[in-house]
């Protein structure tokens, strides 16, 4: 048995079979004594004379004793127990003190957990997948700029796969939502194509069924899926008769040939995996990024390792593509690095802020503790006198902030259950793995680490602090007077620290707020009031051409619809553009030009009337009209940041533009707009190409009709799906508002900016509970003082400024902490910051004026009290 | 030095574990064993043999277990363990060392 084993053994025997042990002891000593007494006798002793003998020789037996009890810590575990009981009972005495501290402490310990739950589940818990730690994202970077961009062009990852030697497996997947008939219905499943090694990254195998075979995986061939067990159960009864069976996808056939794993999901919500280049066939383009690459390290190869193997990789592919992979190559990230990254910041920022929020919580209880140590001086100079050691106080007033602390943890969980509950539902939807935060063994181990931490910072200052009493006085005068100042001096430095605290909280509050205003009255560029979007998808029984004239007869039916004022279609609504690239002027591009380091341009394809629907101006020239089809000449409209950068001076109308899509045909430009926001209130408005969604089929696998109504949106939303069931009942719609949409872009800024500005309120409140609780004492400790300056003339009014005086120092103190603190700390904000700087001056005067403002407020009760001190009863009580 | 037979700190450990390494043995006996081996020179004060036992076993150096003594009653018996031996290896070790350190000095006058 290993030695710790044996040491923890015999200390959880100390502690839990105490009787036993002390038995044994017993029984050990006596044997001792028992022997040397018949020694005794054997050398011809009286009994009387031997046990005589034996117990001096033996010493004092209960030294002996004593001793082994503390080598086997009986004795501490002893002492503990009775610190424990004392404990409880002094907490009980003091109920209204046990239970305010308690709540402070377990609001402080319950956010923390909250947070570190979400931050648990989404940041620190490893993957679900076998050998999770070596898989590996492959990102395309930019070495220009730093960035990188998780899409991959197929060519590249086909030379990263065949030239690396780092990973055993290595694929590409692009993840779609796309229409599905599996039941009796159309609806919108999430699919993946994938190439053949995909499963080997995740190290998952079928559990019904089989994998692709080689003839499925083949260029042009396949009508092949695996799906989802959760789509099994729900659309299959979970019944091996699913194999075999076609899912209708993509205008395709697909056999069932295989069911993977419970849980397995990858990527994102995907029910229905086929094999790469078959159905849709891959590009060739080395400048069209748009594919995903995951891929996983053969055993005992480090990151770092592969990564510089890529980079050589991408050097040379460099070297060999210099039109399509100038300054391009490869970062490699863990798999749930990658996932989480955009999340990440803003996590930890909560974190920290909520751990602030404990510090001002801790500082108000070890405000209270020592509020309550000065009417214990008596009790505690009485203890001292009766020869309690220092150490021994110590510890017993710590185990009193430590069962504190424990209940206050213990309830903290509790409010942790509801507060990571509730953060689950406020935080944005697109933060990865938020499904798995719950309250569990990390989370829980967290809590206790919390309160034990908390009580350290709380519990131990007083703790020594009180025993520093000046026994002889004390006793003497029954109170503590004496040892007032200087534990006042430091209860004024714990409550100038908390607004410190809470100033660093409120500043960042503040400039989360700004920006959020600010991207809220950012200018989009439309008007998203009363617009219904309807994600469409091509139906999945036909091709995209096929699907056309459903299409068309779609939007001309909503935009009869009583109720629509103007209807229009795109590929994709404001905030959901995924295409872009460089764009040639007045020519057709040759393949020389076709270079990733050309200006980019936003790329859309709409439908007539999208203009009008959204709101957006048409500057000059005109809207797409049904003209616009597959028989006319090319057209295009473009917005006025590309008419400015590409046409400098010059009317854009009639000159043709080409962008690298399905084709290079250069295409005539029909009309200006006004420009957009695509990527969301946060990001300027980029040059932006609008293409016929009629003139370019292939790609217009999916279409949103924007409808904008005289009344709100949501009344409409069944109507619509009504008609469009009708319609089309094999094409399957979500409706949603663009306001929501446009809430759901700012999501992110919403949940921040919420939750700094609770955990800054709390702060807030708690730092004036201090102030408050700081000024009260001093004003009763000075009552008698007060009471003899009134006496010698002073008024109410200079007594009321004396008191508050003492509450602006504080508030000056900690202000000028807490805006150095918020100053150095704000710069982690500014990439969290928009159109707001992180020394905004008006945020950090604001702040300084509202912790003023209520710093005042808060000394002003106690002053005001303080004012009407009767000078006759304050001297005779004195 | 007032007391010749007083053990220097952490000597008894080693003649402890010394000891009890030749035999399972109780307290009574390790004293016994202790005088008698030293032919009466050192006497371990019981006072400080039984903390001293209990500190070991706590360490995980000598283990305990109850048996029937040559007297016929119930006796806390101790043995040493693996960890224990290799202390007592290192303990005798270091008491070699010490010792010709001290006799060397003691001797050059």
């Amino acid at each position: 048995m290993p030695r710790w084993i044996t040491q923890l053994r015999l200390i959880l025997r100390s502690m839990f079979r105490k009787n036993q042990v002390d038995q044994e002891l017993d029984e050990e000593l006596q044997y001792h004594l028992d022997r040397e007494i018949d020694e005794g006798l054997n050398r011809g002793l009286t009994p009387e004379a031997a046990r005589y003998a034996a117990l001096r020789a033996m010493g004092a037996l209960a030294m002996s004793k004593e001793e082994c009890r503390d080598m086997s810590y009986l004795t501490l575990f002893d002492d503990l127990s009775r610190d424990f009981q004392y404990a409880t009972r002094s907490l009980r005495r003091n109920p209204g003190f046990a239970t305010l501290a308690v709540l402070i402490m377990a609001l402080g310990i319950g956010a923390n957990t909250a947070v570190f739950s979400v931050v648990d589940a989404v940041l620190l818990k490893p993957l679900s997948y076998h050998d999770a730690d070596r898989i590996v994202a492959l990102s395309t970077l930019w070495t220009k700029t730093g960035a990188d961009q998780p899409s991959v062009s197929v060519p590249d990852y086909h030379d990263w796969h065949d030239q690396n030697t780092s990973f055993e497996a290595m694929a590409y997947f692009q993840a779609g939502d796309t229409a599905v008939i599996a039941g009796p219905t159309a609806e919108f499943a999430g699919d993946a194509t994938v190439t053949n090694e995909f499963f080997n990254v995740f190290g998952v195998q079928p559990v019904v069924g089989r994998g692709f075979s080689e003839e499925e995986s083949k260029s042009g061939s396949g009508a092949a899926a695996m799906i989802s067990y959760s789509f099994w159960q729900s659309h299959y009864g979970g019944e091996m008769s699913a194999l075999g069976k076609t899912l209708q996808l993509g205008g395709r056939a697909l056999t069932i040939v295989g069911v993977l794993p419970p849980g397995f999901s990858f990527p994102a919500k995907t029910d229905i995996w086929f094999p790469a280049n078959t159905i849709f066939h891959e590009s060739t383009i080395r400048a069209a990024h748009n594919v995903q690459v995951v891929g996983k390290l053969k055993p005992g190869v480090a990151l770092e390792h592969a990564q510089s193997e890529m980079t050589a990789i991408g050097d040379r592919l460099e070297q060999q593509y210099p039109p399509s992979n100038g300054s391009k190559n490869i970062k490699l990230r863990g798999l749930r690095d990658n996932m989480v990254k955009d999340a990440r910041l803003m996590l930890y920022l909560l974190l920290g802020a909520v751990g602030l929020v404990l510090l001002v919580a801790c500082g108000n209880v070890a405000n209270l503790l020592l509020a309550k140590a000065s009417t214990r001086g008596r009790e505690i100079a009485l203890r001292t006198a009766l020869g309690a050691g220092r150490v021994r106080i110590v510890r017993q007033l710590f185990t009193e902030s430590m069962l504190l602390a424990l209940v206050a943890g213990l309830t903290g969980v509790v409010f942790a259950l509801a507060g990571s509950r509730a953060l689950v539902l406020l935080a944005p939807a697109n933060v990865p793995r938020l499904e798995n935060t719950g309250v569990d063994g990390p989370v829980l181990g967290f809590a206790f680490g919390a309160s034990v931490l908390a009580c350290l910072i709380f519990g131990l200052v007083p703790a020594i602090r009180t025993t520093r009493v000046d026994l002889n006085t004390t006793v003497k005068q029954g109170a503590a007077q004496n040892a007032g100042t200087s534990r006042s001096r430091l209860r004024q430095a714990l409550v100038a620290a908390e607004i410190a605290l809470s100033v660093v909280l409120l500043a960042g509050a503040g400039l989360l707020v700004r920006s959020f205003a600010a991207l809220h009255d950012v200018a989009l560029g439309l008007k998203p009031e009363h617009v219904l979007l309807m994600e469409t998808s091509v139906t999945a029984r036909m091709t995209a051409q096929q699907a056309m004239p459903v299409y068309k007869r779609l939007i001309q039916e909503i935009s009869s619809t009583p109720g629509v004022i103007a209807a229009g279609a795109t590929r994709t609504p404001p905030g959901a553009v995924r295409s872009n690239g460089p764009y040639w002027v007045d020519q057709a591009p040759t393949p020389q030009q076709i270079n990733v380091n050309r200006p980019q341009a936003i790329f859309s394809f709409a439908g007539p009337g999208i203009f009008a629907a959204l709101g957006v101006p048409v500057h000059s020239g005109r809207e797409f009209d049904a003209a616009d089809n597959l028989d006319a000449p090319p057209r295009a409209i473009v917005n006025q940041a590309l008419a400015k950068r590409a046409f400098p001076g010059q009317d854009p109308l009639g000159h043709t533009i080409a962008v690298a899509t399905d084709s290079l045909k250069p295409m005539t430009i029909v009309g200006v707009v006004g420009d957009v926001r695509q990527l969301g209130p946060a990001s300027e408005p980029a040059p932006e190409v609008y293409m016929p969604y009629e003139q370019h089929p292939t790609l217009s696998t999916f279409l949103t009709i924007v409808a904008r109504t005289t009344a709100d949106p949501q009344l409409m939303a069944g109507a619509l799906r009504q008609k469009a069931r009708e319609i089309a009942p094999d094409v399957p719609v979500k409706i949603t508002t663009f306001e929501d949409r446009l809430s759901q872009n700012v999501a992110a800024a919403r949940f921040r900016t919420l939750l700094l500005a609770i955990f800054a309120a709390f702060a807030v409140a708690l730092a004036m509970a201090g102030v408050y609780g700081i000024v009260s004492f001093t004003v009763n400790q000075r009552t008698p003082e007060i009471g003899l300056r009134m006496a010698l003339g002073a008024g109410s009014r200079d007594v009321l400024k004396m008191v508050l005086l003492q509450g602006v120092r504080l508030a000056i103190i900690g202000l000028a902490v807490g805006l150095t603190g918020a100053f150095a700390a704000s710069r982690l904000l500014s990439t969290m910051l928009f159109s707001v700087k992180p020394t905004d001056p008006l945020t950090y005067g604001a702040v300084t004026g509202l912790m003023a403002l209520v710093t005042l407020a808060a000394s002003y009760v106690p002053a005001h009290r303080a004012a009407r001190v009767d000078p006759v009863v304050a001297l005779r009580h004195g | 030095m007032s007391k010749p037979t007083d053990l220097v700190q952490g000597t008894l450990d080693l003649l402890i574990l010394k000891i009890v390494a030749l035999e399972p043995i109780h307290g009574w006996a390790i004293a016994q064993r202790i005088k008698q081996m030293s032919s009466d020179v050192l006497q371990v004060g019981q006072s400080a043999l039984y903390p001293a036992l209990h500190k070991l076993e706590q360490q995980g150096w000598i283990e305990a277990e109850w048996k029937v003594s040559e007297t016929n009653r119930r006796a806390k018996y101790y043995s040493l363990t693996r960890s224990g031996r290799k202390a007592l290896n290192h303990e005798a070790a270091n008491w070699e060392r010490l010792s010709t350190a001290i006799s060397t000095i003691v001797r050059s006058t």
